[in-house]
């Protein structure tokens, strides 16, 4: 489907805050209350209109693992927009937004848009970060803020979207160089056809067995 | 029907009421044992398996806090709880089949500190033990760890899993260039394949009996088969690779989703002949990888070993030859025969189930080695 702009998301954060499922809820809109865990990186796209615009989010979804780092890393560069998820039903979660932080600004184009999230705000009798926390974290460190539930969907829309509207801004404001990929920032194909497959006939050597 | 109605609801809020009292009774500092202990006499006695396991640690004053000391504790658990997928449906059956899954990680990661925990172990562990049982599970995952996952997978981070994964790209360009350079203009990388390797397929299968499949060719191979095999399944997929956009996304999320009908066996066939073509050393300029220099030794050590029969009669001998001497056996060694004796009459129902389910040629020999 034809798109003005692609965008290029990466959502962060601590294991087990919701990340895979703030995005099957956004692309998907339904919640699956066990998700099972990303190993890796996983990958989801939606298109939204902003402006009148059509705009395709390509959302990577990374694990959370401390040892999933090194790999998970290299998909920060060439990313538009960022979602550091936590969950505010477990304050460790809470504590180390500031490691994730250091990480993506370390690894990003420093243009990246940065939204932070507190997950999990239906669970309110078991919250163990006030809303303010969070708001305070992210005036300190010049970022969106916003609670969302991935199972109610509260808010989930307007992370994503909010998300793309800062970095829209950003574009009419010439911040971001738009022909430059590594931005996470491509313009939508001229021509309606898409790319013609490069399908060759001839393929390798297609049967099983005997490579010698 | 109105009466039958009032003493339904009025049978369904007895028990309600009951699991709201032990709720409240858990709950308060110190625990209300007292109330604990009523419940468990009374009517119906403590209702489900979920609140006996909750229940039955206090009344007999155990804490189960001093069994989660470890530092991946948190983690593992949360794998395990979320990993439904993996084991049968019945839900007391999951929940034992859990416990014991997360007691055999911790386990084996106390008695080897050098092992680190990473998400898609437990993939790898359920697999043995929903075919094993508990008690030979963590003596096998103890040896897989340590020579075929070894550090390359269970260092503190990924580092060296990223090494093997560069194995990929080599063995394609060495069987179809075109297909090769096309993955390589579209920046795909290989992380695609990480799940199916640090996991052995077991993450992204949804059939058990392929997981099982797979896992009788990579216990029988080399530890970097399972890379050879990833390169088979993308060699398999090469004309719908080629047929899609060349971009990173596109190509990732393409491959990352395994067809769920892969003719494993030519597949099997295949990846065993692209082994011998092209052996990893062929491959292997830089990466030093650890699995890799100490399998062969793993590998002499595996042809040494005798067959069951004798193996029991020289168990049956030593015992003897212990009762001869008096000496009494260890505690240690007591106590963990009481714990393979729960945990196999535990386990037993549902990795029957669960086999029969799959194999249904290969349960009774099973079954029969178990009785």
């Amino acid at each position: 489907m034809a798109y003005a702009y692609l965008f290029k998301y990466i959502i962060i954060g601590d294991t087990g805050v919701g990340k895979s499922c703030l995005l099957l809820q956004f692309t998907d809109k339904r919640f699956q209350p066990v998700h099972d865990l990303t190993i890796g990186v996983e990958f989801g796209a939606r298109m939204i209109t902003i402006d009148g615009k059509q705009i395709k989010l390509q959302i990577w979804d990374t694990a959370g693992q401390e040892s999933f780092r090194s790999i998970t890393r290299s998909y920060y560069r060439g990313a538009a927009g960022a979602l550091l998820v936590y969950d505010i039903t477990r304050r460790d979660t809470f504590n180390h937004l500031t490691t994730w932080l250091e990480d993506a600004r370390q690894h990003s184009n420093s243009n990246m848009v940065i939204m932070l999230i507190g997950n999990k705000s239906d669970l309110e009798s078991r919250r163990e970060v006030k809303k303010e926390e969070g708001e305070a974290f992210a005036r300190e460190h010049g970022l969106i803020f916003m609670e969302t539930s991935a199972k109610t969907a509260s808010n989930v829309e307007e992370a994503f979207i909010n998300t793309a509207k800062e970095i829209y801004e950003k574009i009419q404001e010439g911040v971001f160089d738009i022909n430059n990929e590594a931005n996470g920032i491509k313009i939508g194909p001229q021509h309606a056809a898409t790319n013609s497959s490069l399908a060759g006939g001839q393929g390798g050597q297609q049967a099983g067995g005997g490579c010698c | 029907l109105v009466e039958k109605t009032t003493k339904k609801i009025k049978h369904i809020s007895w028990k309600k009421q009951k699991q709201l009292d032990i709720h409240q009774a858990l709950n308060s500092d110190p625990v209300d044992i007292e109330t604990l202990r009523k419940a468990a006499v009374s009517e119906g006695g403590l209702l489900t398996d979920d609140v006996r396991r909750k229940v039955w640690p206090k009344l007999l004053s155990v804490n189960v806090f001093d069994l989660e000391n470890h530092k991946d504790f948190n983690q593992v658990l949360l794998d395990v709880r979320r990993s439904m997928r993996r084991f049968p449906r019945g839900i007391d059956e999951r929940a034992v089949l859990q416990e014991q899954l997360i007691d055999i990680i911790l386990d084996v990661l106390r008695r080897n500190p050098q092992l680190h925990y990473y998400q898609g172990y437990h993939d790898i562990v359920v697999t043995f033990l929903l075919v094993v049982g508990e008690r030979v599970a963590i003596a096998m995952v103890e040896k897989l760890s340590n020579h075929h996952l070894r550090l390359d997978f269970m260092d503190p981070t990924m580092d060296s899993t990223k090494h093997i994964l560069n194995y990929l790209m080599p063995l394609l360009e060495q069987v179809d260039s075109e297909l090769h350079d096309f993955m390589l203009r579209a920046e795909v990388g290989t992380i695609f394949a990480l799940s199916w390797l640090i996991t052995w397929y077991g993450h992204v299968l949804s059939d058990f009996r392929h997981v099982l499949r797979l896992y009788d060719f990579f216990l029988a191979s080399h530890p970097l088969m399972a890379v050879y095999f990833a390169a088979v399944i993308v060699l398999h997929r090469e004309r719908e690779v080629k047929s899609s956009e060349c971009d990173m996304a596109s190509v990732h999320h393409l491959l990352s989703q395994i067809p769920q009908d892969l003719p494993y066996e030519q597949l099997i066939a295949r990846a065993q002949s692209l082994f011998t073509c092209h052996p990893p050393a062929e491959l292997a300029h830089s990466a030093a990888l650890i699995t890799i220099s100490t399998f062969q030794a793993f590998q002499m050590s595996t042809q040494q070993q005798r067959p069951d029969s004798v193996l029991r009669r020289e168990v049956v001998n030593r015992h003897d030859a212990r009762l001869s001497r008096g000496a009494p056996p260890s505690r240690a060694a007591h106590q963990l025969v009481k714990a393979a004796v729960w945990g196999l009459s535990a386990t037993l129902g549902v990795a029957a189930l669960a086999v029969a389910q799959t194999a249904m040629d290969w349960a009774p020999d099973f079954l029969l080695q178990l009785f």
